[in-house]
């Protein structure tokens, strides 16, 4: 299956119960996911994608919004 | 040697840095005089000796700046955790009727649209601060202080902790600054932090040992580097750029940050030692630290927040005895007791007691509480006589050598990733939903978090199946993260006891076993 920002936006407006979020709110930056809440956004993520998301790719550049979220999974299905 | 008798006092005026806030750089003179503006603008305000100031903040300078303004102006230190929610800051406001609150932009607007409490007098707002008399933005701070420090002692309460108890609602643990003062140098002690120390802070300061954490750094004149974003890859970024020597965290952090740190190869050759509190770390991770940070001293700690910090695993002993809590900490003294054992030996198991300078003052607002959790021990009348202990609730083990391994909860609470919760809490929030009409919440073992929350629940009607996205919803909105229970366990009646009491003990193993 295919992750897209409608999923992620469904996603994590549940998750945050935060109604006003979309493409470009912050994540990590502001505190809006907190540890707990990026363990699970990366299963989610795994499981929407069919991959596995590297440690290493778990960075504020690849995961601070949707949007970027979304240009790394891209990247990767590409390779 | 810092004699310092107050919180205030272990700031020492001196250019050496004290806290890094991403490129943000403050010496302990800077912080001082920061704080002391603060303070004034408190004083201005009409805060007190003794009033409530409550913090909700992330991680940042201003955070520990406001931090110790509040104990410039006398006043009581309540720090409310930057993930919980609305309900719960507003609880913790009318709880101990807080006078002022030190919060950022967006929570001022909210609690401005929801009304601010009756007691609560004044709101500094980092940043832009709503249209209304009570709040200020932090531009409003005075350039230079004005004010004296308002003189309180070491018995004065200092700080106001919230946390679980077993009736449901959240107990504020109240610690004076004796408290403080004593528990930083003790924890500084053991672990030998030096004034070349460069310590991460990632736990919050309204946890006991993020507090107790940011106390030792300045007790010793060390610097406290605040990390804010939980990701391993910036964690390790920040200790390789600032040079970090000491990083504390709990299980949680862990169960990430050591894989990282194994797959990704990375290095941390500034690194001296990591400490774990909070929980315990699963054997998978505990087996992998040694190699993920060679060189690296880790230390196990364990601590409740009625009596600060307990005990401690000294880092020599931890490829031997990994997982275990260990003994007391310098100036502290842990008992294990059992009503037909009395005071436990090696090989034996019973409740933790916690006897010294660092059992705190109990829980503000509810004498019969702390009358509970502090007071004598029988089995150790001989030895104290009638001096009130802090009972645990843990349940531990005295292995030979007389180190303590944890057992589990007396009571049913459940310990999930560093946040200790009670079944009732979480239980009241799902029956305020109206969407259930009985419920069960309890702990299931898991190796992020320690322990999940699980709840069971029977539909709210007969005729009607439990919406099930209407109550996961409900619960996002109503409980901070951390609680939000991982699974909802449909049954179609709960099980009785003789008396007619749900029989929680088979509700949780009906689930467990599917």
């Amino acid at each position: 299956m295919a992750l897209t920002e409608a999923r992620l936006v469904q996603y994590l407006r549940h998750k945050t119960g935060m109604e006003e979020l979309d493409a470009k709110t912050t994540l990590f930056s502001d505190g809006t996911v907190d540890s707990v809440g990026m363990v699970d956004l990366i299963v989610f993520i795994e499981s929407e994608a069919g991959f596995e998301i590297a440690q290493e790719d778990v960075t504020m550049d690849n995961f601070d919004t949707i949007s970027r979220i979304l240009a790394l999974v891209a990247s990767r299905a590409a390779e | 040697m810092n004699l310092a008798n107050t919180a205030w006092e272990l700031l020492a005026e001196t250019q050496r840095i004290a806290v890094i806030d991403g490129s943000r750089h403050c010496t302990y003179a800077e912080l001082e005089h920061r704080a002391a503006a603060v303070a004034d603008w408190l004083v201005g305000r009409g805060i007190r000796r003794g009033d409530r100031v409550a913090i909700h903040l992330r991680k940042s300078l201003e955070q520990v700046v406001a931090m110790f303004a509040i104990w410039r102006a006398g006043a009581v230190a309540v720090d409310v955790s930057h993930q919980w929610t609305s309900a719960q800051l507003d609880y913790v406001l009318r709880d101990c009727g807080v006078k002022a609150l030190v919060t950022d932009a967006k929570h001022a607007r909210e609690l401005g649209a929801r009304g601010l409490p009756a007691t609560l007098e004044a709101v500094l707002v980092v940043g832009d601060a709503p249209a209304d008399p009570r709040m200020a933005p932090w531009a409003d701070v005075p350039a230079e202080p004005r004010t004296d420090v308002v003189r309180v002692i070491d018995r004065d309460l200092a700080a106001i902790m919230y946390t679980s108890g077993s009736t449901g609602s959240p107990k504020g643990v109240m610690l004076s600054h004796q408290n403080l003062v004593l528990g930083a140098r003790s924890v500084a002690r053991y672990l030998a932090i030096r004034p070349d120390d460069r310590l991460l802070s990632l736990l919050p300061l309204c946890f006991d040992y993020g507090l107790n954490q940011l106390l030792t750094t300045t007790l010793v004149g060390a610097a406290l580097v605040l990390q804010a974003i939980p990701m391993p890859s910036e964690i390790a970024k920040t200790i390789a750029t600032h040079s970090v020597t000491g990083f504390a965290a709990v299980p949680p952090t862990w169960v990430q940050f050591i894989p990282y740190v194994a797959e990704t190869g990375t290095r941390l050759p500034s690194l001296r030692y990591v400490t774990n509190s909070g929980g315990k770390i699963p054997h998978s991770v505990l087996e992998l630290m040694p190699q993920a940070l060679p060189g690296v001293d880790v230390v196990l700690m364990y601590g409740l927040t009625e009596a600060f910090r307990s005990t401690w695993l000294p880092p020599e002993k931890f490829a031997k005895k990994m997982g275990a809590m260990g003994q007391a900490i310098p100036n502290a003294e842990c008992w294990v007791v059992d009503p037909d054992l009395g005071v436990c030996g090696p090989g034996q198991q019973g409740e933790l007691v916690h006897r010294g300078a660092l059992v705190s003052l109990g829980y503000w607002g509810r004498p019969e509480d702390t009358a509970a959790k502090i007071r004598p021990c029988p089995q150790l009348a001989h030895l104290i006589g009638d001096e009130p202990v802090v009972w645990s609730g843990d349940i531990v083990r005295i292995d030979d050598d007389g180190d303590f391994w944890f057992v589990g909860r007396r009571d049913g609470m459940i310990k999930c990733s560093g946040f200790r919760l009670s079944p009732t809490e979480v239980e009241e929030i799902a029956h305020a939903s109206t969407l259930v009409a009985e419920v069960v919440a309890f702990g299931v073992q898991d190796d992020a978090l320690g322990e999940a929350v699980h709840v069971a629940v029977t539909a709210a009607r007969a005729d009607a199946a439990v919406d099930i996205d209407a109550l996961e919803r409900y619960f996002r909105q109503h409980m901070p993260h951390y609680m939000v229970p991982r699974a909802i366990h449909v049954r179609a009646a709960m099980p009785r006891t003789a008396s007619g009491k749900i029989d929680r003990p088979r509700v949780v193993a009906d689930c467990q076993s599917g």
